[in-house]
């Protein structure tokens, strides 16, 4: 097991590596740099630049540097102290900018996977039991109907319903007093009474995929000899189907929590740009638009951290659930 | 209707005595100062009362700009509700609440009256200014505002270390710089003349030169305090501009708004700072603000701003519609949403209020008469191409379909309410003649067609245009373009439509990547000041852009020489610039729109259609139309100083 462990972590780190890599290239693509964006706006606003003084801003932040000296400069500061370098557009550190926002869309989005998977297995398992029962299409069609509406819809949606029948407006996730204030019971309340529409709205999006996994999984389980010989050696019916066919059942969901975080936070970039939700998604969305890339290319590379932590949460928890997995992995 | 009168402060009266330069004691057509004893808003008595603030009397300066107020004289306090488009909507605080120059506009945006400056005297040749400021100003921290602050900030802006960026400061072929004469008094020098001057320190780009106080931003400056490079090191930063770009900024860029500290001649300070995390940012009264009503009671009335930071127009519509935003147009006053908050009135508690745009034209479609393609070129300097376009493009349609009915067939050309208003140029080639445009399209040279119907080019290639459009700017772009699309393809014109991101819509234009650009007619009322489109003027002149860098110098690289008619008008520009009187500033400037008219550079589609503001019910002395452009800024120029609620 400890084998096991140290072989991830070194792989993880060359991952992480790669990942940065991958993620400052992408970032750096596109046509123009922060500086051509950034007097796309001046200009608009109908002040001229003059290009000699845009030459030196260029020289200044470094981005007529060749692409990998660059890289070099930004990757040598986030593993020497931390530093992801700094947003031009908001001219401060990115560190400043983007734990509380990651904070927010972690603990949101952790939210919307405990509700998706409360509401969506219990499902999934009676769908599967109950197959071609009137419970099983009512589940399918509930499960579809949140696959099939789009998210910013849904959102867009009840906040009109919200301004219709109770004459408030569903935005932000704090109220005005808690917004700067530290993490507290008072404000993880605050925070909770605010969170719900878009946890709804986030986690409709993924019920029905995981309804119909689990009915699939867990169907292909029910037939299997072990099934039919637990049942005939007596044990009660919850018994057989919980403890053996469900925990396999499990399976290929619990391999893919690792892959949950950062599609939930691509997901719900636009949900949280029409509720106005303080998370990632939306500073991801302007840091790329504006090619602020220092920001753009440390918030890609956290989201792709997570993957890889998650990856390895996944492994472990696998490891628990199916002991098989171990010896694949360990030997 | 609106009238418009430039320059009526510019020196020597109707061309003659033009040696004798006029003193002009602005200021004399406001009421004489009140003798009543001056008030504040209660929310600074307990200052005073705890010694840390300064009375009244000694925050004001001797004579307090006097403000008249539209309707009625207010009272203090209350909260300004609003909503800023994510955090990087700086043009939104800059127009709200930092409107604050040297002199500033009438509301009528007819002449250039004082503000922080009480007078100003300007040179026969147009290349010295003199201003005088009123006598006690103080920055929001109390810190007295001098002539070093504003020589200070030229001096900032002219340094090629500093990033700021200036239109009329540190423009390389003529760059501003300051002489003190005493502690009120100041002179703007200039090698060339620049007889526009008055009109730019009057517009919002005049506020930059206050953007850099020296009492605070200096200590970052190694020219004013030597131990400036080793504090910015210290903290963190790679040299002393950063530092001081993190702490000062200059003008309206967004991180000056983060700095609580930087002090401000702005009505409203910043409290609780814009972030890139920040949901809303909380304003305050300037307890140093330098102007009063016709009582004498220092303004502003109203306490607090409160803007709320949203990515989501939906937010910030439903916001409105619940009446929980007291004055705004920006983003949310669109042409969808139109019915839907006139019907909303009533239960938000707000009423509509009339924005007259500064735009001239909806959509101008700029075909790219410096093409490197030899045979688009010669097609698009084409004046039948571009004429056979405009008989083409079914206006009423577009108009009927995209904007409701409002407005009318227009060109890029002067607005009725424009004292350049000239019937010929706004109407010329606007009629819907499927005949005639076949005429002129085919006196162009087009008259083979393909299979399809689509008109050849002389080396046989049919006739594709590919027009960039940025939707997310303004989406009835491609609304118009699609209808335009139809209508012209009807002339065997093909057009498609390249919906693109801002960044590289700019990035096209000094490569030279682009067969046609669109834009909003900016210079409908702002004639003089943003000629972009009668000639090439600046990089916004996309239909000339090798052109307009012959006539800036900016890109010497890709300049090339324009056509004649194109270099009279830049001679008759220059000629403009230089010439201290008004009157005949004016008539320079017919001219070059006459020429602008002959030739037909660009094709314009409707006459702007009047916009609107929502204001909450209780909230007095708003003007009930006002005018929006970026140089006239929109509510700032209406004193915003002097709303306040009932």
């Amino acid at each position: 097991m400890l084998r096991f462990l140290a072989g991830r972590l070194i792989s993880m780190v060359l991952t992480i590596w790669a990942i940065s890599f991958v993620a400052f290239a992408i970032i750096q693509l596109p046509p123009g740099d922060y500086l051509t964006a950034y007097m796309a706006t001046v200009s608009a606003a109908g002040e001229r630049v003059n290009p000699a003084e845009l030459e030196a801003m260029r020289r200044q932040y470094g981005l007529g540097d060749p692409f990998l000296v660059q890289y070099w400069k930004w990757i040598t500061g986030i593993f020497t102290n931390g530093d992801f370098g700094r947003s031009f557009e908001w001219k401060r550190p990115v560190t400043e900018l983007i734990w509380g926002r990651l904070g927010n869309s972690i603990l949101l989005e952790g939210l919307a996977v405990l509700v998706m998977w409360l509401v969506a297995l219990p499902i999934g398992v009676y769908a599967a039991v109950r197959k071609y029962s009137l419970g099983d299409y009512l589940a399918t069609v509930f499960g579809f109907l949140g696959l099939a509406v789009p998210n910013f819809l849904f959102a867009l949606v009840l906040m009109y319903l919200s301004y219709v029948w109770f004459g408030n407006t569903l935005g932000g996730l704090f109220s005005r007093e808690f917004e700067t204030a530290h993490w507290s019971l008072p404000r993880l309340w605050d925070f909770l009474t605010h969170a719900w529409a878009p946890v709804i709205v986030l986690a409709t999006a993924g019920t029905a995929q995981l309804i119909r996994i689990m009915r699939a999984n867990l169907l292909d389980e029910l037939k299997k000899p072990y099934v039919t010989t637990a049942r005939s050696k007596g044990l009660p019916e919850w018994k057989v189907i919980v403890k053996y066919p469900v925990r396999v059942a499990l399976n290929p969901l619990v391999s893919t929590i690792g892959w949950l975080l950062p599609t939930l936070v691509s997901s719900s970039v636009i949900v949280s740009v029409v509720m106005n939700l303080p998370t990632a998604g939306p500073l991801l969305l302007r840091s790329l638009t504006s090619q602020d890339m220092y920001l753009a290319g440390a918030i890609i590379m956290l989201l792709g951290v997570l993957t890889v932590v998650g990856t390895l949460v996944s492994d472990l928890i696998l490891a628990w659930l199916d002991p098989r997995i171990r010896y694949g992995g360990g030997q | 209707m609106l009238k418009r009168i430039l320059h009526r402060y510019a020196p020597a009266p109707a061309g003659r005595s033009r040696n004798a330069a006029a003193i002009l004691l602005a200021g004399i057509a406001l009421s004489p100062l009140p003798a009543l004893a001056q008030q504040q808003a209660p929310m600074l008595d307990e200052g005073v009362a705890s010694g840390e603030l300064p009375p009244v009397a000694e925050r004001l300066p001797k004579n307090p700009l006097v403000v008249q107020p539209l309707e009625s004289v207010g009272k203090y306090g209350g909260v300004w509700r609003m909503g800023l488009r994510g955090g990087d909507d700086n043009g939104m605080i800059a127009k709200t609440v930092a409107y604050e120059g040297l002199v500033r506009w009438d509301h009528s945006w007819e002449k250039v009256i004082p503000n922080l400056a009480v007078s100003w005297e300007i040179s026969d040749d147009a290349t010295e200014y003199t201003f005088k400021l009123r006598e006690g100003l103080k920055w929001s921290d109390g810190h007295p505002l001098t002539s070093e602050d504003i020589a200070f900030a030229v001096e900032m802006f002219n340094n090629p270390e500093y990033p700021a960026n200036s239109n009329w400061i540190d423009v390389q072929s003529n760059p501003a710089s300051v002489e003190v004469i005493d502690e009120i008094t100041f002179k703007f020098v200039f090698e060339k003349p620049n007889g526009t001057l008055m009109d730019t320190l009057a517009s919002i780009n005049g506020t930059q030169v206050l953007t850099i106080p020296k009492h605070y931003c200096g200590q970052f400056y190694p020219g004013t305090n030597p131990d400036a490079a080793k504090m910015a090191t210290d903290a963190g930063f790679q040299n002393w501009s950063f530092l001081m770009e993190d702490k000062c900024a200059w003008g309206w860029e967004t991180s000056r708004w983060t700095n609580p500290e930087l002090p401000t001649i702005s009505p409203w300070i910043v409290k609780e700072p814009l972030s890139g995390d920040a949901a809303r940012i909380i304003w305050e009264r300037n307890p140093y603000y330098w102007k009063v009503d016709t009582e004498g009671n220092q303004l502003p009335y109203i306490d607090r701003l409160n803007m709320r930071v949203s990515q989501s127009l939906e937010e910030l519509t439903l916001l409105a519609l619940n009446g929980e935003i007291d004055f705004q147009d920006r983003h949310i006053a669109t042409n969808a949403n139109q019915a839907v908050f006139f019907d909303g009135q009533d239960k938000g508690d707000y009423r509509l209020g009339k924005v007259v745009q500064s735009t001239s034209s909806s959509l101008v479609l700029q075909l790219n008469l410096n093409h490197d393609d030899p045979v688009k070129r010669a097609l698009f300097q084409n004046k039948d191409f571009r004429i056979g376009l405009s008989h083409a493009i079914d206006r009423q349609e577009i108009i009927d379909v995209v904007f409701i009915g409002q407005g009318e067939p227009f060109q890029v050309a002067p607005r009725p309410e424009s004292p350049f208003y000239d019937e010929k140029m706004a109407k010329q080639y606007t009629e819907f003649d499927p005949e005639l445009a076949a005429k002129h399209l085919d006196a162009a040279g087009l008259t083979e067609k393909d299979g399809g119907g689509t008109r050849l080019m002389s080396d046989g290639r049919p006739v594709r245009i590919t027009v960039d459009v940025i939707a997310a700017l303004r989406p009835e772009w491609v609304d118009m373009l699609e209808l335009m699309q139809l209508q012209l393809a009807g002339a065997g014109i093909d057009i498609e439509i390249n919906n693109i991101d801002r960044a590289l819509f700019y990035d096209k234009r000094p490569n030279n990547d682009y067969d046609a650009q669109v834009w909003a007619g900016d210079g409908g009322l702002d004639v003089m000041q943003e000629p972009r489109y009668y000639f090439p003027s600046s990089p916004e002149s996309v239909w000339a852009y090798k052109w307009q860098a012959w006539y800036t110098g900016a890109e010497p690289s890709i300049a090339e020489e324009p056509a004649d008619w194109a270099k009279k008008q830049m001679e008759l520009y220059n000629e403009l610039n230089a010439e201290g009187d008004a009157e005949r500033r004016s008539e320079l400037m017919r001219e070059i729109l006459a020429i602008a008219r002959e030739n037909f550079p660009v094709i314009g589609v409707s006459l702007m259609p009047d916009g609107y503001y929502i204001a909450k019910n209780n909230l007095r002395n708003v003007a009930p139309s006002m005018i929006n452009a970026w140089l006239f800024p929109e509510p700032g120029g209406y004193d915003p100083v002097q709303w306040y609620f009932e």
